[in-house]
């Protein structure tokens, strides 16, 4: 559904080099890599929002709809939930019914400034949903949760990759752990300039054990 | 605002301080009055009376009403017509170079030279009155809001372009929240600069307005006249002030304040 042919993209010095790959209908990618190597770069001309990257090196984004979950929840201060949702494009009935898939039912009148972080992001996920998407992207969705919200957060997500197989993600995440939980699908993104060291599906249980122990080594080499 | 022990927290000072200082100004003007027994200073009863028949006779709401008229054109002119030019430069380098230099051009030029030279050019007529005005004021509000336009927050204009958002829910949702405390700002201070030079204006080339029966008073020395249409123009801008711009202030802020929208 998606082919990426990203010549490269550089801000002052080079940070993407080439990028080829295709995302797949019911794809669960967890994209990993150290910290600034280009994870929110990469996500970021995905979703069409770099405006250098020519239109050629993401074919067939034109066609779908993207819900994009940013490292902030990105939400309208001055609106309330229900009015964020509806602006992403949902019905007024329909904004309820996503504040209440992701646990908010009742909420649509509060104000995002009202919110914890947690829900923020819960929320900010709902406006994803609210655009019927065919792919998620996702930045670091467990970023500053405690883990209880963290594991609740990434509960709410399987169960929506369950619920829609025709649906897409690309999550970014530094966390091995949450690729155990999510992914089908591996990318690991590394390198000057970045590019995908592995794209990797995960099949046999051995594949995904081997590649995580490879990623912790190279966690613990990194900091 | 994370400091309230800074300086910046003296916002407004309490509300009894008016009802201290005010009525002492009053006296304080009265005592003098008395003493110098002169018609160059009358006393604030006289300044009343004064008020009271120029408002009697209707003359008063006449002259203030083509003052009011003059500043509501000229404002919504210079206010509509400085926010397009202001966010355009905020947004595009090559706006900004074309407008930049006039800008400098137009804030620089005294006041007095605009309204002369469209009487001049234009004739004594309204017209030209109300486009002096707004040639004076366009500069300051297309500033103001360049830099509300300049510091509108970039991720939330990608988050409208990847939820894609209209062009009309943009300027809706998304830059007039964030404009907001600029366009406020441009608004008081453009109603008080307005205000201002439409009484020059009337005063050089009109016959009707509070600057037209200032000029009147001037040319007799009629000075009760003079304060009482000063008084009278304060208690309108204050009126403005608190039945317009505070509400409008507080509707549009009450998203910064969580418990109170939740009330």
């Amino acid at each position: 559904m998606l082919e990426l042919r990203i010549a490269g993209r550089d801000f002052g010095q080079p940070v993407l080099g080439e990028i080829f790959a295709t995302v797949e209908k019911g794809d669960r990618i967890c994209l990993l890599g150290p910290s600034g190597i280009g994870k929110t770069t990469l996500l970021n001309t995905i979703a069409g929002l770099d405006k250098t990257i020519p239109q050629e090196a993401v074919i067939g984004r034109d066609e779908l709809r993207v819900g994009y979950l940013f490292q902030e929840h990105r939400l309208l201060p001055w609106r309330t939930l229900s009015a964020n949702l509806q602006l992403a494009g949902a019905t007024p009935q329909e904004a309820e019914d996503h504040l209440a898939s992701v646990g908010l039912k009742g909420y649509g009148h509060y104000l995002p400034d009202q919110l914890s972080l947690g829900m923020a992001r819960r929320v900010a996920l709902a406006r994803c949903l609210a655009v019927k998407p065919d792919l998620l992207l996702l930045d670091e969705p467990f970023a500053s949760l405690d883990p209880v919200m963290a594991g609740e957060l990434k509960t709410l997500i399987a169960g929506i990759m369950d619920a829609n197989p025709g649906m897409a993600m690309i999550c970014v995440t530094h966390d091995g752990g949450d690729a155990e939980i999510l992914a089908n699908r591996l990318w690991y993104l590394d390198g000057k300039p970045a590019r995908l060291q592995w794209d990797d599906r995960v099949g046999e249980p051995g594949l995904i054990d081997g590649l995580l122990g490879k990623l912790r080594r190279l966690d613990l080499a990194d900091s | 605002m994370t400091n309230p022990g800074s300086s910046a927290a003296i916002g407004r000072p309490p509300f009894w301080s008016y009802w201290v200082v005010l009525p002492a100004f009053v006296l304080i003007w009265a005592l003098i009055a008395w003493w110098m027994q002169s018609p160059l200073l009358p006393t604030p009863l006289q300044v009343l009376d004064t008020l009271i028949r120029e408002s009697a006779s209707g003359d008063l709401w006449h002259h203030l009403g083509a003052t009011f008229g003059r500043v509501a054109v000229a404002f919504v002119l210079a206010m509509s017509l400085g926010t397009v030019i202001g966010v355009g430069m905020g947004r595009s380098a090559t706006t900004n170079a074309l407008f930049d230099p006039l800008l400098v051009l137009l804030l620089n030029l005294p006041a007095l030279v605009t309204i002369i030279l469209m009487y001049v050019w234009f004739g004594l007529v309204e017209v030209a009155a109300v486009m002096a005005v707004v040639i004076n004021k366009v500069p300051n509000v297309a500033v103001t809001v360049r830099e509300g336009a300049r510091s509108l927050d970039y991720r939330l204009e990608e988050m409208a372009t990847v939820y894609e958002f209209s062009h009309w829910q943009r300027f809706r949702d998304v830059w007039v929240p964030q404009l907001f405390p600029y366009l406020m700002a441009a608004t008081r201070g453009g109603l008080a600069l307005i205000w201002k030079i439409v009484l020059v204006v009337e005063l050089l080339g009109r016959s009707s307005g509070v600057g037209f029966q200032l000029h009147l008073a001037f040319q007799v020395f009629d000075v009760a006249t003079i304060l009482a249409y000063s008084l009278a123009f304060i208690a309108v801008v204050q009126l403005i002030e608190l039945t317009i711009l505070q509400p409008l202030e507080r509707r549009s802020s009450r998203w910064r304040q969580p418990e109170a929208a939740d009330a």
